[in-house]
């Protein structure tokens, strides 16, 4: 890189460049890089060389599209998962955070965000050309839908439900409720109507 | 009806949301409808931060009440309430909810007050929800809104001006109205045409025929920009249909 794109003192750009973390205002920005500067250099040199390397290595897997250095993921390549399951969840963050609660051994598949024809996404952005491969390919017998419950979260629940009943697969709904630990009375309506619908027979 | 400003900012007013995308990490921009001050945009900072259900309640499909604060283009949203129950939470109706709100986003000018068509669209929600007919119901709401805003298609005269009858065939001119021979071939018979005028329900293939109608018409109010929930809606409808 030549000096100065645009003439501009790299102490500026770096911290403009800063921002383009989530969470990271002016301030913030300036203090992180005065703090790399002043006190961690050698963090900071870290910090890059492994930016550089992420963006460039880090795609996505190429059966469940979640973030992954290797062509499939390890959680794919696994050969303890049980391959019938099937988790759909919206963001690659949501598949940890369904790992984190260690009582799924299952498969995912990442659609990367919800049908939302508003904002033009489509079944196209979503990878449910894929999808539908996999569903049709016979290994799996459960798709379990765990995308968020909004209207769009819902929507898009609703239409791989058809897929899975086209390519005859069973398509079951993460259940949404009332949290451990809550309140009735805290509860908003919405979810309370939600728990009353998704109510089980005690045995 | 005059709000003494001191309180406006106190006032709720009754809206639903037609959209919201994020804003920033916490916040959500709202594309908000309201019947006594017609569509705007407005900020809830802070929606999705923290356990306060803003951003679980701004969700389209769901009668609110409102605080706006602000004077700019974008207002701040300063307090919402439910007004009720969502009213279209799951299934078909939901994507055809979205074509209501495409239609109401691409159509509708910002600030234009409509509380009639604001009922309609209401009552259109909740005969979605209730299993009413979704091509009856959106055909009701196309008419509706488009006589609203002053684009009333005439259905019940030609464009010369005499009476449609029931047993005729008729090509339609979206500036003009029903004549006499199929345009660009599209045909539509006087009885679909004196039906969706009265409200009346659609038989047959008079169902097809109101739908076609209708594109047409809001096609050429829409500047050759498809709507993406018609796409989507009529995707879903060929994959239900595969299911059979």
């Amino acid at each position: 890189m030549g000096p100065g794109e645009s003439g501009r003192p790299l102490l500026e750009r770096l911290q403009e460049a800063l921002r383009c973390l989530p969470g990271v205002g002016p301030k913030s920005a300036q203090r992180m890089a005065y703090h790399l500067l002043e006190r961690d250099r050698e963090g900071g040199r870290q910090l890059a060389r492994l930016l550089a390397t992420a963006m460039d290595t880090i795609g996505r897997c190429r059966e469940c599209r979640t973030l992954s250095e290797t062509e499939v993921c390890a959680l794919c390549a696994n050969p303890r998962r049980d391959r019938r399951l099937l988790c759909v969840v919206e963001h690659p963050g949501e598949v940890a955070a369904v790992e984190q609660s260690a009582g799924y051994d299952g498969l995912y598949f990442v659609l990367g965000g919800r049908l939302s024809p508003l904002d033009g996404i489509g079944p196209e952005a979503l990878g449910l050309d894929t999808l539908r491969a996999r569903l049709d390919a016979g290994e799996v017998e459960e798709v379990i839908l765990a995308t968020n419950p909004t209207v769009e979260g819902e929507a898009t629940a609703h239409y791989i439900a058809g897929m899975a009943r086209v390519s005859g697969v069973k398509a079951t709904r993460i259940a949404h409720g009332v949290p451990l630990g809550g309140e009735l009375g805290f509860v908003d309506a919405g979810t309370l109507a939600h728990a009353l619908a998704g109510r089980r027979l005690l045995e | 009806m005059n709000v003494p400003s001191g309180t406006d900012r106190e006032r709720l007013h009754p809206a639903c949301v037609l959209h919201r995308r994020d804003y920033g990490d916490t916040s959500l921009l709202v594309e908000i409808w309201c019947p006594e001050r017609g569509r705007l945009p407005a900020v809830a900072k802070g929606a999705k931060a923290g356990k306060g259900a803003r951003a679980a309640l701004l969700q389209p499909f769901r009668p609110l009440w409102v605080g706006l604060a602000g004077r700019g283009e974008v207002r701040t949203l300063t307090r919402v309430e439910a007004a009720g129950p969502v009213l279209l939470g799951m299934g078909k109706a939901v994507y055809a909810g979205f074509y209501l709100n495409e239609l109401l986003l691409r159509l509708t000018p910002r600030e234009d007050p409509q509380p009639r068509l604001f009922d309609h669209y209401l009552e259109a929600l909740e005969g979605l929800a209730g299993g009413a007919d979704m091509g009856a119901c959106l055909r009701a709401f196309e008419l509706r809104l488009l006589t609203a805003l002053g684009y009333a298609p005439p259905l019940e005269h030609t464009a010369d001006g005499r009476p449609v009858q029931p047993g005729g065939v008729y090509g339609y001119d979206p500036q003009r109205g029903p004549v006499p021979v199929p345009v660009d071939g599209f045909r539509i018979e006087g009885a679909t045409l004196l039906a969706l005028a009265a409200g009346r329900p659609l038989q047959g293939g008079q169902v097809r025929q109101a739908r076609d109608l209708m594109r047409l018409i809001l096609d050429t109010h829409l500047g050759g920009r498809p709507l993406r929930s018609r796409e989507l809606l009529r995707r879903l409808l060929s994959l239900e249909r595969k299911e059979d």
